[in-house]
């Protein structure tokens, strides 16, 4: 994340007043950055943006253009599309991580861009599990009983694979929820670092 | 709780808690997958939801074969994710009432998630509320994807069968990995069914679903 600690929240919205509503309700808790256009929503992504709230029809480019491309990009943000109608596909299979229909609540706003962080951390908690159970395995290939029983490392190790696991496990409510898993599982074969 | 004694004689099997992940590891043509569906069988018989992910069979085929051996099955609580690939990602009702989904891929982790999710519900709809699940087999998916995102597919599946409360069986071919990737992946489940045969006889014993190893017994 660039200079504060807070999430980073990019806003893609044609309409000024909208913009402003959403930066209103968020700017207490989130770092907001607002573009106008498609274009300038890509000009203003970076490493740093966690969520991208992402107006499906605007002039110029569309929503579903400006996704493609920030998939593209490989870049490891959210993207919630926000819509006029409810859509009448399966929202999940066009690679958006949620939606929000018009006109938009401000609790619903904070819901959904709270959902997409969990997920993210759900994710770098997924990313740190295994890299430790590499290493748990990778020590029990090497080592004898004795050995790993003699060992710090190992019982330390141990330690850190169980703590996770109960992270992981009140994380997203251990996945109990359909979008979460499929956006989990999404996420699983399109980032690869 | 889970009985799975009448298919496997053993007591760790006798009441598996529901949301209960097992990995079932054996060499080639040693019976993993025969297991596995008797186990998803006998839950079928006694009214549970099915749930078969297969890579390698026909979905058509597959679910002809189970209800052969669960002629008692309610066939609208039986369903298949057939992830070979013959086309795009479709699921639908078959004649006898139960689910198929077909996915475009064993690499297409969204796509079986959908499938997974779609029949679930379906299941739900016609009155299972718990259920077993079998993912044969891991050892596919390792040929399309690399062991660190099938770990996590693994974990992640089994969170979400752990919070629907089903109980989960993927099989995996022991003699086509190193050891490396066996330990990595079995850190995914609660415990692991491991099987080998010789002789012609085949051998079967259960770690970590309660304390040590158990012995090798016939089965």
């Amino acid at each position: 994340m660039t200079g504060s600690d807070r999430p980073v929240v990019l806003i893609v919205e044609d309409e000024p007043d909208v913009a402003e509503t959403y930066n209103l309700w968020l700017a207490d808790e989130y770092e907001v950055r607002t573009a106008q256009s498609g274009d300038e929503g890509l000009a203003e992504l970076d490493e740093g943006v966690d969520v991208v709230l992402l107006d499906r029809m605007m002039p110029g480019l569309s929503g579903d253009e400006v996704l493609a491309r920030i998939r593209d990009r490989g870049l490891d943000c959210r993207v919630a599309m926000v819509t006029a109608v409810e859509p009448d596909f399966d929202i999940l299979e066009m690679g958006f991580d949620a939606y929000l229909c018009k006109p938009i609540r401000s609790e619903q706003l904070h819901d959904t861009v709270e959902n997409l962080l969990e997920r993210s951390n759900y994710d770098d908690l997924l990313q740190e599990y295994y890299s430790l159970v590499e290493k748990q395995a990778t020590l029990e290939a090497t080592k004898n009983s004795a050995e790993l029983a003699d060992s710090e490392e190992y019982a330390d190790l141990r330690d850190r694979v169980d703590g996770l696991q109960d992270d992981l496990s009140d994380t997203l409510g251990g996945i109990d929820d359909d979008e979460d898993f499929i956006a989990t599982l999404r996420g699983l074969s399109d980032v690869e670092e | 709780m889970y009985d799975l004694t009448d298919v496997l004689d053993f007591d760790e099997l006798a009441s598996v808690r529901p949301g209960s992940n097992i990995l079932v590891s054996g060499p080639a043509m040693s019976g993993k997958e025969d297991l596995a569906m008797s186990v998803l069988a006998d839950g079928a018989e006694a009214g549970q939801g099915s749930l078969v992910v297969t890579t390698g069979e026909r979905g058509e085929t597959v679910l002809e074969e189970f209800l052969d051996r669960a002629p008692g099955a309610d066939e609208s609580t039986v369903s298949v994710v057939d992830c070979r690939g013959d086309g795009s990602r479709r699921g639908e009702a078959t004649a006898g009432g139960s689910y198929l989904y077909h996915v475009s891929s064993p690499g297409d982790l969204t796509g079986i998630g959908i499938g997974i999710t779609e029949c679930l519900e379906y299941l739900h709809n016609n009155g299972a509320d718990d259920g077993r699940f079998a993912l044969t087999s891991l050892s596919t998916m390792l040929t399309y994807t690399d062991r660190k995102t099938v770990f996590k597919f693994c974990h992640v599946l089994s969170s979400r069968f752990d919070s629907a409360g089903y109980l989960g069986l993927f099989t995996i071919d022991s003699s086509a990995h190193d050891d490396q990737t066996l330990q990595v992946i079995k850190q995914a489940f609660d415990g692991m069914i491991e099987i080998r045969e010789s002789d012609g006889q085949r051998e079967a014993r259960v770690l970590g679903l309660a304390g040590q190893p158990t012995e090798w017994r016939e089965f």
